[in-house]
């Protein structure tokens, strides 16, 4: 028989990277919703970044709370078989999207009881009643609950892919931290544009654009710091490098997320921050591009995503 | 209990894919669903252009990325190490091919037949008609190793005995023989899956 060349001593890939096409848009929104829905529930809660009330409501609470719906709407609809995602709860010790969706409607059971007992019709409250009503001992067990459901919902995203040891672009922690601080940029960031509605102390606005300026600074670093842990970890990795930086996603990475949706919002948030007086408008310009670099991001870094050759 | 397990010969390989159409025989998988494929490329240029032939199929790990990944625990691992989809419980989340290093699983979104929209009465008996929306992948033949003494289809079809089927437990059998006496490898041993497929040379 005539000899074949062997692929492991020959040194030569009998595959090429393949870029994955499973997800996508679908997911990427699904990303994008929940991080930004999450990060604003634990903004309101834990730092008391107040987008106004409606009826009687936290805005940032029901806002947290369509968000995550809508992200779990999307997951839902983008499942093969949508009438089994009860299943999905099935397998939390392993799976993170198990672990995700519980935390899912774990939020929205408790963030939704929450939300509901501080209604205002017609100059009443008819929930007032309900035990877990105002700053009750069970009122502020649901926001802890709902917080660390919250939490979950950010980063489980990031962790799914973080998991997968078939691609090694994904395959790293930067990924659950990228999204940590990306959501919480945006969630401050429309903070910053609810800002020019509502009556926010110019100190406390100069207080909020130095948290966004710090996030967005940090979620730059991570990226760069993606990029250059790909760059030297993995010829695959390499490979998804190179499509965001010089690639078929060029254009959305580089110009939609590097500069449209970190940098320019960095340097408008700081020159917003520290003028001779905060300057609301240049604030919410600069948080409102953060909310596309944002989606962006999570887009570009899942096509990225190539499977790494075998053999 | 054995453990299955293929070794691989790529020496053998001569690149005529019957192992992946026995596949397909076999187990009436749909247009764009391969079991077993076999990938091929040219590497070179004139006068010593080559081409090489990798067959796969799912590696069976003892250590599956798919069945942790999996939200609906649709994935499990038998006693003898053989991986299998329970297209009843998949909700079609894909998280399972993303998480094969092997690309081993196929999401199937839309069965259609062979030669037009119409399905021919063979494909109308064989193909999964509630298989769309979830995930397909090698069974090793379970159904034929079952039934006693056969052999998964892709290694009963053959013709040059690149696939060799056997039991990698048995420090005796002819595939532990093989990886013993030249080296047997395992695709990615760094993703810490322990397949149980073995390449040879």
């Amino acid at each position: 028989m005539a000899a074949v060349t062997n692929p492991f001593t020959a040194g030569t890939w009998v595959m090429e990277p393949k870029p994955q096409n499973i997800w996508g848009v679908p997911h990427t929104s699904w990303f994008f919703a929940m991080g930004v829905g999450g990060a604003l529930f634990i903004n309101r809660a834990l730092f008391g970044v107040e987008l106004g009330r409606i009826m009687g409501m936290a805005v940032a609470d029901l806002l947290s709370m369509i968000l995550i719906g809508i992200g779990g709407l999307i997951l839902i609809g983008d499942l093969g078989k949508p009438l089994r995602v009860l299943r999905a709860l099935l397998n939390p010790r392993t799976s993170w999207i198990s672990v995700g969706a519980i935390a899912d409607f774990v939020f929205l059971i408790l963030d939704g009881l929450w939300v509901i007992a501080d209604l205002e019709w017609q100059g009443a409250r008819p929930f007032a009643g309900l035990p877990w009503a105002g700053n009750s001992p069970l009122g502020i067990a649901f926001q802890v609950i709902a917080g660390a459901a919250a939490f979950i919902v950010i980063v489980y995203p990031g962790l799914v892919l973080a998991a997968s040891p078939s691609i090694p672009f994904w395959n790293t922690t930067l990924i659950p931290l990228q999204f940590l601080s990306f959501a919480f940029a945006s969630a401050v960031g429309l903070a910053l544009i609810f800002a020019l509605w509502l009556p926010v102390p110019p100190a406390l606005l100069t207080t909020w654009a130095g948290a966004e300026i710090l996030l967005l600074a940090a979620t730059l670093l991570l990226f760069v710091a993606h990029l250059i842990q790909g760059s030297a970890s993995h010829a695959t990795a390499k490979v998804s490098v190179a499509r965001l930086l010089k690639g078929e996603l060029q254009v959305p990475f580089v110009w939609g997320t590097l500069i449209a949706g970190l940098l320019l919002p960095l340097l408008l948030g700081l020159y917003g921050a520290f003028a001779a007086s905060p300057a609301p408008g240049w604030l919410a310009i600069s948080a409102l591009l953060t909310l596309p670099g944002n989606w962006l991001s999570k887009y570009t870094v899942i096509k990225a995503g190539s499977y790494a050759p075998f053999l | 209990m054995p453990r299955w397990g293929m070794v691989i010969d790529l020496a053998r390989c001569v690149g005529c894919y019957a192992c992946t159409i026995a596949c397909k025989v076999e187990n009436g998988t749909p247009p764009g669903v391969w079991y077993a494929p076999v990938y091929e490329r040219e590497v070179g240029s004139y006068p010593t252009a080559k081409r090489l032939f990798l067959p796969t199929l799912c590696f069976h790990c003892k250590n599956p990325p798919c069945m942790k990944a999996c939200p609906t625990k649709a994935i499990s691992k038998r006693e003898d190490g053989i991986v299998l989809v329970d297209s009843n419980k998949c909700c079609g989340s894909r998280a399972c091919v993303a998480a094969c290093p092997y690309g081993a699983l196929t999401f199937v979104e839309e069965i259609k037949g062979e030669f037009g929209d119409e399905l021919t009465p063979w494909e109308r008996a064989r193909y999964p008609q509630d298989g769309v929306g979830t995930v397909q992948k090698c069974t090793l033949c379970a159904h034929r190793i079952d039934q006693g003494n056969l052999e998964p289809a892709c290694v009963q079809t053959c013709p040059t005995h690149c696939r060799i089927f056997g039991d990698l437990d048995d420090p005796g059998s002819e595939v532990s023989k093989l990886i013993r006496e030249h080296n047997g490898t395992q695709a990615r041993p760094e993703a810490g899956t322990d397949p149980s497929v073995f390449y040879l040379r």
